[in-house]
């Protein structure tokens, strides 16, 4: 392979159209050897758009023009059939949620050897040897007989990288590879992105988390509402951001926010004594002691796995401790202790309206439709958003309706579980900082769960440690 | 595996059990005299009826108490005694025999057609749902499902059997007499494992790991191979134990329509002639059958699935 002086993928004017008007305007990027791209912005931003007009599988009815020159050759011109062609021989992807994207039926070392058996044409022998070396080319070398159900969250991510390691194709693109990811596992897939990158491979990463831009360097695009409001090298973007927009994109990463702890207010409403669980023959934690008064909140964090959401669970009495007692505050309804899940669209009925929705709550509690009324006024959430369903308002505003609805309740103790992990950085803010004004206000205690240390030590007085080694409480 | 067969055991131990316990109280609740009729069948219709009636009774012990009756039938039961015919006098379990292995060809038959032509229409429509194939094969199936099988039936035997003569309409013994039998069942087994193959095969196809299967570069019949149909077999497998029901149910009415001498056509003609140990013995016997085709569904699933494997 010659250097070239060209870049390697150039895009030019780039624009998607739908039949209800245009969704991604005037994108113009170039990648070469060594230099990835990045795009950053939040879900519907169009970023995910881009990496799909150039991949070549655009959802029927939309339709891309400009010009994407990929090796002298305008990718926009060619036919469906040739575009197919490309994938996983000149073009691969790695796709988001990897654990979607495995074959659930199929043990991962042949889903690994049929792009070598398949697309690079080996016999099967060979095929299998090559695939056994990707995998353990990500320390999976034990896992090639395990189904996909059978493993973790990062090890399907590793197999995705494997699998896209065995297309070495020259253009990568990677798809939100790190959503749903733990910070430790999000580190370590940029890194191997970057171990591609050193390999000479062009890449083009579509990502929310501003950590993973910053750790492939490179040039970064930071998108809104379908255009690119600012593109620069990564150092001169992350450190003197120009656009209103990604000012407030790096402000709400959560290592920049100001420390927000409130203190109890009030009495204890929730305690655990010598909790303890163990889950498969492993314990997740034992002797564990926890209490959260009014007007506090408590962060748990840690890894995926690590027992946080059990914790949550054994506090609210949805699951039995193995050994230790819980103890809530007498005279109190269960319905006034509550959880906010992680993944707002699954927490609401999908073809039914937000207001009916509402509208049955208050009948079922004999609430009073003002207190509604209140709350979205106080969430800053506009009544018009009322009459769509779930799938129409973005994820943060959703779990802003999630936060109303328990409210609505006169919650006591709030059980927040990975509420934001899966809300782009800024709408995840405007979460918490919400959050945070009504434990001033009303003062529920609330019970944070994340996998994000930098979040849990800038909200709270008392964050819990909960890796593998045992619960460690870090106090500051 | 070893806690499976035992849990289809006692299944099958229970279906025996409520199976023997229903037909035994069915058939004492019918109107009209059991004695009455077991002569008439025995002896055909003469004068001297209620005389004779009055003989069987005694002879069958049909004036003993209930409880004693049922408490001996099960007591044969399990000493695998499945008793004699009243009518010819011939050990229930020869009648079953012969009568089972025409049954079991006539249903294999109907399964293999359907399975045929079932599936195959359900992959083409769920590769493009909404799509002119998708929507001719909505019309067939809802069509076909909803014609019982005796009207089906008569149709088939109207127009391939006395407008076309192309097939007998009745009879046994050769391939050509199961043809229509088989066939009217086949309809309407394909009418829903085409629908259900459909939906399945439609949410493979959406499924990101279908995709992906695409991105890797893999060519199509591999990507459909390889990652399409043994997903999208695992409900439709699960769904061949359910019609086994329909399968039954459609021996019973197309024996008797074909006059094709099944277990079917034997439990309708032993109902009428109130033949209480033909009766109960065949009912046993569909019974079991469910247990046994039931296991293999499973076993099948078990072997396609992985994730119900981890349950087990």
């Amino acid at each position: 392979m010659n250097i070239q002086a060209n870049p390697d993928l150039s895009i030019a004017a780039l624009s998607i159209d739908s039949p209800e008007g245009r969704i991604v305007s005037d994108i113009s990027l170039a990648l070469g050897r060594g230099r990835p791209v990045t795009l950053l912005g939040e879900s519907g931003s169009g970023k995910s758009l881009v990496a799909q007009a150039i991949m070549g599988n655009l959802p029927p009815g939309l339709h891309a023009t400009g010009r994407v020159v990929f090796k002298g050759t305008d990718l926009l011109t060619e036919t469906p059939a040739q575009r197919r062609r490309r994938w996983g021989r000149s073009i691969c992807l790695l796709p988001q949620e990897p654990w979607l994207a495995l074959d659930p039926t199929m043990r991962v070392l042949p889903q690994v050897a049929e792009i070598h058996r398949f697309v690079k044409e080996k016999d099967a022998a060979r095929s299998n040897a090559l695939a056994k070396e990707n995998l353990a080319g990500v320390s999976l070398a034990h896992a090639g007989a395990l189904y996909p159900f059978q493993m973790s969250g990062g090890m399907g991510q590793r197999a995705a990288i494997a699998m896209a390691h065995a297309a070495d194709s020259e253009l990568l693109i990677a798809d939100e590879p790190t959503k749903g990811l733990d910070t430790v596992l999000r580190d370590s897939v940029t890194a191997r992105l970057k171990r591609e990158v050193e390999a000479g491979r062009l890449l083009l990463t579509i990502t929310h988390d501003v950590a993973v831009a910053r750790a492939l360097g490179g040039m970064i695009g930071v998108m809104l509402d379908g255009r690119m409001v600012e593109h620069a090298p990564a150092e001169k973007l992350l450190e003197a951001p120009e656009h209103a927009y990604t000012k407030a994109l790096l402000a709400a990463e959560p290592a920049k926010w100001e420390p927000q702890a409130s203190a109890a207010s009030g009495e204890v409403v929730l305690a655990g004594r010598g909790l303890a669980k163990r889950y498969d023959r492993r314990s997740l934690f034992s002797d564990l002691d926890i209490s959260v008064a009014a007007g506090e909140i408590v962060s748990i964090f840690g890894p995926s796995g690590c027992g946080k959401t059990t914790l949550g669970s054994i506090l609210l009495g949805l699951s039995p401790p193995d050994a230790g007692v819980v103890e809530r505050r007498a005279g109190m309804s269960p319905l006034r202790f509550q959880k906010l899940y992680q993944d707002p669209p699954a927490a609401f009925a999908p073809h039914q309206t937000i207001r009916k929705g509402l509208t049955d709550l208050v009948r079922l509690h004999a609430k009073e439709w003002t207190a509604v009324e209140r709350l979205l006024d106080r969430l800053r959430l506009p009544e018009t958003l009322l009459d769509r369903l779930p799938s129409q308002v973005s994820g943060g505003e959703l779990q802003r309706f999630a936060l109303l609805r328990a409210l609505l309740l006169d919650p006591a103790f709030l059980f927040a579980d990975e509420a934001t992990s899966r809300l782009d950085p800024v709408s995840q803010k405007e979460v918490i900082t919400f959050l945070q004004e009504i434990v001033r206000e009303t003062g529920p205690a609330v019970l944070f769960v994340t996998h994000d240390r930098d979040i849990a030590e800038n909200i709270s007085a008392r964050a819990i440690n909960l890796d593998n080694k045992g619960p460690l409480e870090t106090a500051h | 595996m070893r806690n499976f067969l035992v849990a289809r055991l006692l299944q099958a131990g229970l279906v025996a059990t409520v199976v023997g316990a229903l037909c035994f109280v069915l058939m004492r609740v019918l109107p009209g005299d059991a004695a009455m009729r077991i002569a008439a069948g025995r002896y055909g219709p003469d004068a001297r009826i209620a005389e004779a009636a009055e003989k069987m009774r005694l002879e069958l012990g049909l004036d003993r108490p209930l409880t004693a009756q049922f408490l001996e039938w099960i007591g044969d039961v399990l000493r695998l005694d499945l008793g004699h015919s009243l009518v010819t006098g011939s050990p229930v379990v020869h009648e079953l025999k012969v009568q089972l292995g025409a049954s079991m060809w006539l249903a294999a038959s109907a399964l293999a057609l359907s399975l045929l032509v079932g599936p195959v229409i359900g992959l083409f429509s769920g590769l493009k749902p909404g799509g002119a194939i998708d929507r001719l094969a909505l019309a067939g199936a809802v069509i076909f499902r909803a014609i019982p099988p005796f009207v089906l039936g008569l149709i088939l035997m109207l127009v391939f059997s006395k407008q076309l003569g192309w097939l007998p309409p009745a009879g046994f013994g050769s391939p050509r007499e199961m043809l229509l039998p088989a066939l009217t069942l086949a309809l309407g087994l394909a009418a829903m494992s085409s629908r259900i193959t459909r939906n399945s095969v439609a949410a493979v196809a959406k499924a990101p790991y279908f995709a992906f299967a695409r991105y890797k570069g893999l060519p199509e019949a591999v990507v459909v191979g390889r990652h399409g149909l043994r997903n999208a077999a695992i409900p439709v497998v699960s769904y061949l134990g359910l019609q086994a029901v329909y399968l039954v149910e459609g021996v019973v009415v197309v024996e008797s329509l074909f006059a094709y001498p099944g277990i079917g056509h034997a439990l309708v003609h032993a109902v009428v002639e109130r033949d209480i140990p033909m009766v109960q013995g065949t009912a046993l016997v569909m019974g079991l059958m469910f247990v046994v085709i039931a296991a293999i569904v499973d076993l099948l699933t078990h072997w396609l699935d992985p994730r119900v494997r981890r349950m087990a």
